[in-house]
């Protein structure tokens, strides 16, 4: 149809174009994102990506605390992958004071950090299964995964936000009673995993994920996804390998990154799933060589945190979702210039267009699930005007108007 | 007078019924993912509670039908299983009224899809096309399934169906492979038409937030569930008697009444757990195309075939 107004101008509408909002409050998304989608019947045409929702501002936060507070400050930033956020800043702050970890500290570092991930991924897994609904395989993955929270619990004494972390070292140790809990949790995880895999092969669930959401190699590059999402559009990149840190500088030769090419959904899964059993492989190396010896290097964190000089650093992690970047600036009394958080899903929400224009509406969710997005730890900058549809970029002053606002209250 | 009657007395029983189903249903289905699930009696539990709820009417719906038509989808299931109920417990006897009740549940469907149509909510709207195409995929075998009982009984009368087999003194599906075939056409058609997984396009709760339902609460959300239940209750129970008439093997003359219409019962309790609730826990949701090549190159053939049997003689 052909709709005139004031006759200058002719503007197409096309009333077989739906526009349907994707969130920032849907069932199936377990994150406040927005998709706008625009579909044709069931055929997508067109997605448009809106973060914004739940900005904390923690980067700015950061600036008014010291070293310690703020390690315990960036543990909040995600509560899946709280030690790998901890892990990514205290390397920065170390590298900055120039402080060597004791080999132990390192090796019970990779163990709850590889433990994170088979949680990080269990969770993922569990997520997809609902998003295809597939019920059971989503209580099963999350049963499963409650005894990886139960092993955090046992050594750290936290569930998810460990607080394993501390500058020049860990805070909590294992003893053999502890190592053997380990020991016995992996062999039934292990045994749960392969049977969470062998579900992952069922037909019905292989008809939804398979050739669903493609990222070609090409784009993956180009648009720089990281982790698995990466992995599976056949990108060979991992952090633990490419640039080692705590104890995978020792253990580069007993874990293989899973690669696959077809870039799908089911291919992330895959790379998920071959993970798992990576990681569980992983963990049994490390209490097999964890070395004896002290755990951290000063018993008191307050006066190491008085040593650290001005400086920056970056650091780098491979977190479950993928390569997470802290730069971090000291201001050499104690606290911090500039605290910048690079998370994962900041790259691998920009994959999503490409993923989902051509996909049909059932698929959405599936393919937005498929990235492990945490939006919580993407948002940035920009605020959106829900009624007029206004987004405006978040400037330094602005933000530092509204803090002085809200310091009068 | 005295069907009207019978018909007033099976209401009660099947809104009872109905809803006790859905209950053991949801606990069977927890007990097999490793919950303990609610108690059997939460649907009862649940309508009770949604009637003491507001009423919330969206600005975008269009006000008379998005009210009217939650009461009259539940009465029209209820009324198609309430025939089937009377038929069973007090031998009425209605011409031709195996098309009425399909017709009815048909058209509760239908009346749930429009309504959410009608909310202007866009999701309401891909549910209704979803719903359509589901629509046409499962009611053509179901209803080519039941003229093959037609062929083989020479009548649409949900009681001659029963009497047939209570006088060959054995059940169709086990007495003729024309009608074994046409009861596992009519078992896969069951599974779409309760909106179960993997046939649960429409409502797709992780995909189209319930579709047709996503704007209603309250009140008008019970009636529609009730409509839901009801439907699968006179579904599996048409399923048990057309076809498993059980009774009818055990010979003489008691074959109609209380007793059997409790071997009916849970016989249409097993097909619910049969076609209901073991399908949403082992599978995962097909899509829309999917799921409608599944029953027109599976359950359409399969019917198709029925009718050919039938006719055949065999």
């Amino acid at each position: 149809m052909v709709d005139k107004r004031d006759g200058a101008k002719e503007i197409e509408v096309d009333y077989t174009r739906l526009r349907i909002p994707f969130g920032p409050v849907h069932p199936a998304l377990k994150e406040p994102v927005s998709l706008r989608v625009t579909v044709r019947k069931e055929e997508i045409l067109d997605v448009n990506v809106v973060l914004g929702h739940v900005h904390r501002g923690i980067e700015a936060l950061a600036e008014n605390r010291n070293l310690v507070q703020t390690l315990y400050l960036v543990e909040k930033i995600c509560g899946i992958c709280s030690h790998s956020h901890t892990t990514c800043y205290v390397q920065a702050i170390e590298e900055i004071g120039g402080i060597q970890p004791p080999e132990r500290a390192l090796y019970l570092r990779t163990l709850i950090f590889e433990l994170e991930r088979i949680h990080s991924h269990l969770f993922l897994l569990g997520v997809l299964a609902y998003e295809v609904g597939f019920d059971t395989l989503f209580m099963f993955a999350w049963h499963v995964r409650e005894s990886v929270l139960d092993l955090f619990e046992k050594i750290t004494g936290n569930r998810v936000h460990h607080s394993m972390n501390t500058l020049g070292g860990v805070r909590w140790d294992l003893d053999q009673r502890l190592i053997d809990d380990v020991r016995v949790a992996l062999k039934d995880l292990h045994n749960s995993v392969r049977r969470i895999y062998d579900f992952f092969q069922d037909k019905t669930v292989e008809k939804r994920l398979c050739d669903v959401g493609v990222l070609d190699k090409d784009t993956a590059q180009k648009l720089c996804v990281v982790g698995p999402t990466a992995r599976g559009s056949g990108v060979n990149m991992d952090v633990r390998r490419d640039h080692p840190y705590a104890a995978y500088t020792h253990l580069k030769d007993n874990f293989s990154v899973a690669v696959r090419e077809k870039g799908d959904v089911y291919a992330r899964t895959e790379v998920r799933l071959l993970e798992l059993f990576e990681s569980i492989n992983l963990i049994q190396k490390v209490l097999e060589v964890l070395p004896d010896g002290p755990i951290r290097v000063e018993e008191n964190v307050i006066r190491l945190m008085r040593r650290i000089p001005e400086g920056e650093a970056i650091s780098l992690v491979e977190a479950p979702r993928g390569e997470l970047l802290y730069f971090v600036k000291t201001n050499g009394k104690e606290g911090l210039w500039r605290l910048k958080v690079r998370t994962p899903t900041i790259p691998n929400v920009l994959g999503l267009k490409p993923m989902l224009v051509g996909c049909e509406i059932a698929d959405i969710p599936v393919v937005v699930a498929s990235i492990d997005p945490c939006m919580a730890c993407a948002n940035r900058l920009v605020v959106v005007d829900a009624v007029t549809e206004d987004e405006k970029i978040v400037d330094m002053d602005f933000l530092r108007r509204r803090r002085r606002k809200t310091w009068k209250l | 007078m005295e069907t009207l009657i019978a018909l007033l007395l099976a209401f009660p029983l099947v809104f009872v019924v109905s809803l006790l189903f859905d209950g053991i249903d949801r606990k069977l289905h927890a007990r097999m993912q490793r919950r303990i699930g609610p108690p059997i009696t939460q649907p009862l539990y649940d309508f009770v509670k949604l009637f003491s709820k507001e009423r919330i009417v969206p600005v975008t719906a269009s006000l008379a039908i998005f009210t009217v038509l939650p009461p009259i989808a539940a009465a029209a299931s209820i009324l198609g299983a309430s025939i089937l109920l009377a038929t069973l417990l007090f031998g009425v006897s209605i011409g031709g009224d195996l098309l009425v009740v399909l017709y009815l549940l048909a058209m509760s469907s239908v009346l749930v899809m429009v309504g959410g149509s009608s909310s202007g909510n866009p999701y309401g709207a891909v549910g209704l096309s979803r719903k359509m195409s589901m629509l046409i995929a499962y009611e053509v075998p179901l209803l080519l399934s039941i003229l093959s009982v037609y062929l083989k009984v020479n009548s649409l009368s949900y009681y001659d169906v029963a009497s047939a087999q209570i006088m060959a003194e054995s059940m169709l599906a086990l007495a003729f492979p024309s009608m074994a075939v046409a009861a596992a056409a009519f078992l896969i058609c069951i599974t779409a038409a309760a909106d179960a997984v993997p046939f649960d396009v429409s409502e797709a709760k992780t995909e189209i937030v319930y579709g047709p339902l996503v704007e209603y609460g309250g009140p008008f959300l019970a009636l529609f569930k009730l409509a839901k239940s009801a439907s699968n209750l006179a579904l599996t129970l048409l399923a048990a008697t057309l076809f498993f008439y059980l009774p009818a093997s055990f010979g003489g003359g008691a074959s109609l009444g209380l007793g059997s219409l409790i071997i009916c019962l849970v016989l249409a309790l097993f097909f619910w757990f049969l076609t209901i609730t073991i399908p949403r826990t082992i599978f995962a949701r097909l899509k829309v195309g999917q799921a409608f090549k599944f029953y027109w190159f599976v359950a359409l053939p399969l019917s198709v075939v029925a009718v050919l049997l039938s006719v055949v003689g065999l």
